[in-house]
């Protein structure tokens, strides 16, 4: 692989240690994959922050790096960490792992990185544009980034990604390239997609089929962001795709000769219903209906406000929303969420239900209209995952 | 003994007893990385552990923290003795370089069909070698 000289006195270590370790990572990834050369990246999003999921291993990385005193070179910001930094105690979460999360938060902090706390930067001020080169890491994040902005990122690791936010590089292959952006699949959607939940089980479909392809989505209507990135965490979850194309919504998708492609298969009502009865269990007392994978917009909100009507909420329904501490404390969000608090709703900010100790430890029956938390929770199997259409929700915790 | 070729990309010279997954591991929720043990109740593998073993699976998959769940293995002293992928992709490659796992992947074979539960394998990432002695039965 060619490297700069300022690069090659990076990998020898003449940076320091961490820089090295860092660079031999990004350089040993781009060699795997025949990357001829880095680029530099404009920003960088990183996994690997709660602690439920890093665990201890995390701090002698931390460590390492530290030692050296690196900063990030581009503007970073966060993943979900394990609880909300205010109300952790209303999530069940006990000091010791509360005293380790911020122990995380301000780990990533001393390196220059925004402590945003969110899987969607995208829905908070970092949307991307057309063509740069991104570092992200949150497999949700890094679909949406390629599928809905047209920027270019691979699935970079929790660790390559604060790698690439420090060097400021990454290794030029994969999706950075033009010719592996095309689509392999083309999916004519039959079925009625009109809800979220709809969205997320089209992406599962996919992902759970065609593992690692990159899919051209036609006949789909009423695309927005919020749907869109239904389709892409859950295709990204299940079946590791990180880029997608939606007819009249991807940059790309113009360019595209839907006949060119080779594989042709049709989405219908029948492959839905079956995606949807996989996360089903029979009736019993449902512990907890959660929202909000991937976190929710201003928008997600207004439509739980709407399917609220003028009902409320049963007395015994526990109900947690997960979204961004940015849309939390906007402006606009303010009477919403008196609204809905107001319901005896949760809406919690800096974690979601797949990554924080608080929903896995606490609930076996939950309800939820994403399916790649229903994948996720499910794979615990103290927990029975129901997968609904958010009104379909609404209406059972509702009277 | 049957001898197959494979791509180093974490050196390193090993013999243990394989442990064969069949279908793509996201090392994120289907690894308790204080254990090595397998979470996937849909995995044949299901409550077994891939500590002090040879791990051979088809490729890695799901959420990006997977990388630290191998580092983790390895700073809990239960890591797999290596890491056999048909196809290496970088949440794997980052977390064994991290983890200074070997790691091999791109045999001409499906790794996941010509090698067997206990079967002996021995790794020569210098040599580019893999070598698997079958079970006895």
């Amino acid at each position: 692989m060619y490297l700069t000289k300022l690069q090659e006195k990076m990998l020898v270590g003449e940076k320091g240690d961490a820089i090295a370790k860092l660079m031999k990572l990004i350089v040993k990834i781009g060699e795997v994959n025949n990357a001829e050369k880095l680029i530099p990246i404009k920003s960088a999003q990183i996994a690997g922050v709660s602690y439920f999921t890093v665990g201890d291993s995390i701090f002698s990385f931390f460590d390492l790096l530290l030692k050296d005193k690196v900063k990030v070179s581009v503007p970073s910001w966060l993943n979900p960490a394990g609880m909300d930094r205010k109300k952790w105690k209303t999530m069940m979460i006990s000091e010791k792992f509360a005293k380790k999360q911020f122990e995380i938060i301000q780990n990533y902090e001393k390196m220059g990185i925004k402590t945003t706390l969110s899987c969607t930067p995208y829905l908070i001020g970092h949307q991307p544009s057309y063509g740069e080169h991104l570092a992200w890491s949150e497999s949700s994040a890094v679909a949406m980034a390629n599928g809905f902005f047209g920027a270019r990122t691979n699935r970079e690791g929790a660790p390559s990604s604060l790698a690439a936010a420090i060097t400021g590089l990454t290794a030029y292959y994969g999706l950075h390239k033009e010719e592996n952006r095309k689509p392999d699949v083309l999916i004519d959607v039959e079925a009625q997609i009109n809800h979220p939940a709809d969205f997320s089980v089209l992406g599962y479909w996919f992902g759970e089929k065609f593992h690692g392809l990159i899919p051209f989505f036609s006949n789909i209507k009423h695309v927005t962001i919020d749907k869109t990135k239904m389709l892409a965490s859950a295709m990204a979850s299940v079946g590791s795709v990180a880029h997608f194309h939606i007819q009249n919504i991807t940059p790309e998708a113009k360019t595209i000769n839907q006949k060119a492609i080779e594989e042709h298969i049709v989405f219908t009502e029948n492959e839905k219903r079956k995606i949807y009865e996989l996360y089903d269990f029979a009736e019993g007392k449902i512990d907890l209906v959660t929202i909000g994978c991937p976190h929710t917009s201003l928008g997600d909100l207004k439509l739980i406000v709407s399917y609220l009507k003028n009902q409320t909420l049963k007395e015994d329904v526990e109900f947690w929303i997960f979204s961004s501490n940015k849309v939390i404390q906007s402006k606009a969000a303010s009477s919403i969420i008196e609204n809905l608090e107001n319901q005896g709703i949760k809406i919690f900010a800096d974690t979601c239900m797949v990554v924080s100790p608080g929903v896995r430890n606490n609930f076996g029956n939950i309800m939820t209209n994403s399916a790649k938390a229903a994948f996720y929770l499910s794979r615990d199997e103290k927990i029975n995952v129901k997968l609904l259409q958010l009104e379909k929700i609404m209406e059972r915790v509702t009277e | 003994m049957r001898i197959i070729k494979i791509r180093p990309i974490v050196d390193g010279k090993v013999e243990g007893v394989a442990i064969v997954s069949p279908s793509p591991i996201s090392f994120f929720g289907d690894i308790d990385s204080r254990s090595g043990v397998i979470l996937d109740s849909k995995n044949p593998l299901f409550g077994e552990t891939i500590a002090n073993k040879v791990f051979i699976f088809p490729e890695g998959r799901g959420s990006t923290v997977g990388s630290y769940v191998i580092y983790g293995l390895a700073k809990n002293h239960v890591s797999p003795l290596a890491l056999v992928a048909n196809k290496a992709e970088n949440i794997v490659i980052a977390g064994a370089i991290l983890a200074e796992i070997p790691l091999v992947d791109q045999s001409e074979e499906d790794v996941t069909a010509i090698i067997k539960d206990g079967d002996i394998i021995q790794i020569d990432t210098e040599k580019q070698l893999l070598k698997i002695k079958e079970k006895e039965i």
